[in-house]
């Protein structure tokens, strides 16, 4: 019994690497089911927004403006249900981030720290990094696929009704912009990596899906307020005749110019068809207004200036993921211990 | 003997947040390869951290353990480990969970052991696991360890949870396991009893410490259980543990001379070995001379 002794016929059997990929699938079947159906059903409600509903909606603002002149009853239904999908599927959009942080943080790594259940993988053949690496590249991949997808429809669903419906959301609508772009999915990979962060971290449910959300709303919040100050912004000096500075977009700054060309702020009067609002200008000194603002041109450069800083936050994030990982289950020591 | 230890620990210490306590702290041991190890101690000794430890799951604070030659990382495919709570994932079936084990042990996996070893116990392969009994668990969790055909089976109070009949039969199986293969077993316990007949090393755990190590029959060996008229001077034999009942002195002794032939002797059992050290923890550690590390 003092032999040790490696059973021979399993010598010639060193082939495959393991089938981590089955596995996970059939791990994590009911979660896969579930982003598959939301995508889905997601997916064909914008579809359904961007075709038939902003077909209806434009027939009701030809009925509306063809009625303006009196003489018919106008129905509103058609333009009050895209307004209404619209809005629903943009919030839709928004939310997920959250849902797979709120996953993330609750299943893929906490639940199984709590459970044993990742000690137990990690007494299979498969070292605990290589664990931690499938858990969060299946759903990466997947991530990024289905809420691509979901922006990229949005923002086709969006399109759809440019320059055809009065009633057509902006581009610089905060929640349009964020659903349209690919910042969203970025940050759904940021909430995906920080619940895997957040599971090692606490080893607990609970406490990882608190801290998963937190810190996706964080930065869902920096961005936000960072966004307009990641490009370079365009001044426009309008006349004051107008009652509100030109230009639209997404605003940085306003005010009026003086005629030594300071910038001072816009008291809010209107346009100096007013006679108040001119004694008011001739007060300030003021010649014009001015508005620093990012025209639709920049919507490009300001979303990815956005999904790039996400995507450095969320590498980040992975590797502080992986080292907490390698100090926890000793990978960094033991191999001190090996050089000894 | 030398040759690869199955384990092989050095100043070992490890202690769970910056504040907390030393769940264990000096350990220093060898076991060598082949054998049926018993690793017992009370409730909190740190038997668990040991196993976890040793199957890689934790990182040492301090000092150093090797596992099979080489770190407890490296050696993850020749190691099995079955935890105290018998981790599984309950929404998998049986079937599906020797599935998991075939997939992530590409290499070594037996799949005839891991069917034998749950047919055995007439599980339906397509109950889920979350229906089982702590019993039935344990057998599936077995079933994983055995399969992978390891060189070193970590067991953390594999017994705690199957009825008298089954523990038998589980013990059969690993016995056949150790007997077949060479396998060393390592297994936790807080009932000494239960671990007696079958294993041919000990490791007591006590206060995080290694309070002795050795071939149970030389441990045996080596202390003599003494009675003797009170006041009778014990010197110079250490004594584990001494008790006055009356004008009668009784006694655990580690002989370092021929014991004085006045005195009626008697061989300990393992249970008395034990409770002795474990009730006296200034007796001093030992351990028999090949495994000390």
């Amino acid at each position: 019994m003092t032999a040790l002794a490696t059973p021979p016929a399993l010598t010639g059997r060193r082939t495959a690497a393991p089938h981590l990929l089955r596995w996970l699938v059939r791990l994590h079947r009911p979660a896969l089911l579930v982003w598959a159906g939301f995508v889905l059903v997601l997916g064909a409600l914008l579809i359904w927004v961007g075709g038939p509903l902003t077909d209806a909606a434009v027939e009701g603002w030809k009925h509306y403006h063809a009625c303006a002149a009196g003489g018919c009853v106008y129905d509103p239904s058609a333009v009050g249900r895209y307004k209404d999908w619209y809005t629903y599927t943009t919030i839709a959009v928004l939310a997920v981030p959250f849902l797979i942080a709120a996953w993330s943080g609750a299943t893929l790594t906490s639940r199984e720290l709590e459970n044993g259940t990742a000690q137990l993988a990690w007494t299979q053949s498969v070292s605990p990094a290589r664990w931690l690496a499938a858990k969060l590249a299946l759903p990466a991949v997947l991530v990024t696929v289905g809420s691509g997808l979901l922006v990229g429809l949005h923002h086709w669903a969006w399109s759809a009704g440019q320059g055809r419906l009065d009633s057509a959301k902006d581009w610089y609508d905060i929640g349009t912009y964020a659903a349209n772009g690919p910042a969203t999915a970025a940050m759904a990979l940021a909430g995906l990596v920080s619940g895997a962060f957040w599971g090692l971290f606490k080893r607990n449910s609970l406490a990882s899906l608190v801290g998963s959300l937190f810190s996706t709303a964080f930065l869902w919040s920096v961005m936000a307020i960072a966004t307009p100050h990641l490009w370079p912004t365009v001044t426009k000096l309008s006349s004051l005749k107008n009652t509100v500075p030109s230009g639209s977009g997404i605003v940085v700054d306003q005010g009026l110019v003086t005629s030594t060309g300071a910038h001072i702020a816009n008291p809010h009067c209107g346009s100096t068809d007013w006679a108040q609002c001119q004694t008011l200008y001739a007060k300030l000194d003021a010649v014009s207004y001015y508005n620093d603002y990012h025209p639709q041109s920049h919507y490009w450069p300001l979303q990815l200036t956005a999904t790039a800083i996400i995507l450095a936050v969320t590498a980040a994030l992975a590797v502080a993921t992986f080292r907490l990982l390698e100090r926890q289950t000793g990978t960094v020591n033991s191999r001190k211990a090996a050089a000894i | 003997m030398t040759g690869t230890a199955a384990i092989e620990a050095a100043a070992l210490g490890k202690r769970f947040g910056r504040r907390g306590g030393w769940a264990l702290r000096d350990c220093a041991f060898r076991l060598p390869a082949g054998r049926v190890c018993a690793v017992v101690g009370p409730n909190g000794a740190g038997k668990s951290t040991l196993l976890a430890l040793a199957a890689g799951l934790l990182a040492p604070t301090e000092g150093a353990i090797s596992v099979l030659g080489t770190v407890p990382g490296a050696a993850r495919e020749r190691v099995a480990y079955v935890a105290q709570d018998k981790p599984l994932y309950p929404q998998l079936t049986v079937a599906e969970t020797l599935r998991m084990g075939a997939d992530l042990n590409t290499d070594r996996w037996d799949a005839s052991v891991a069917q034998r070893v749950v047919a055995d116990g007439d599980l339906n392969p397509k109950s889920r696991i979350r229906t089982l009994s702590g019993g039935q668990c344990t057998r599936v969790a077995l079933a994983l360890a055995l399969a992978k055909r390891p060189e070193l089976l970590l067991l953390d109070e594999p017994m705690a949870d199957l009825d008298p009949l089954a523990r038998h039969e589980m013990m059969g199986l690993l016995m056949a396991q150790a007997a077949e293969f060479g396998t060393t077993i390592v297994m936790s316990s807080h009932v000494v009893a239960e671990l007696e007949d079958s294993c041919d090393h000990l490791l007591l755990i006590g206060g995080g410490r290694v309070r002795l190590a050795g071939e149970i029959d030389e441990l045996l060996a080596a202390h003599v259980r003494v009675s003797a008229p009170a006041q009778t001077a014990l010197e110079p034999h250490p004594v584990v543990e001494s008790r006055t009942t009356g004008r009668q002195l009784s006694a655990l002794l580690r002989p370092s001379t021929p014991l004085d032939t006045d005195w009626h002797t008697s061989k300990p059992s393992l249970e008395e070995l034990v409770l002795s050290y474990l009730r006296n923890p200034e007796a001093s550690a030992i351990e028999t001379p090949e495994t000390a590390a």
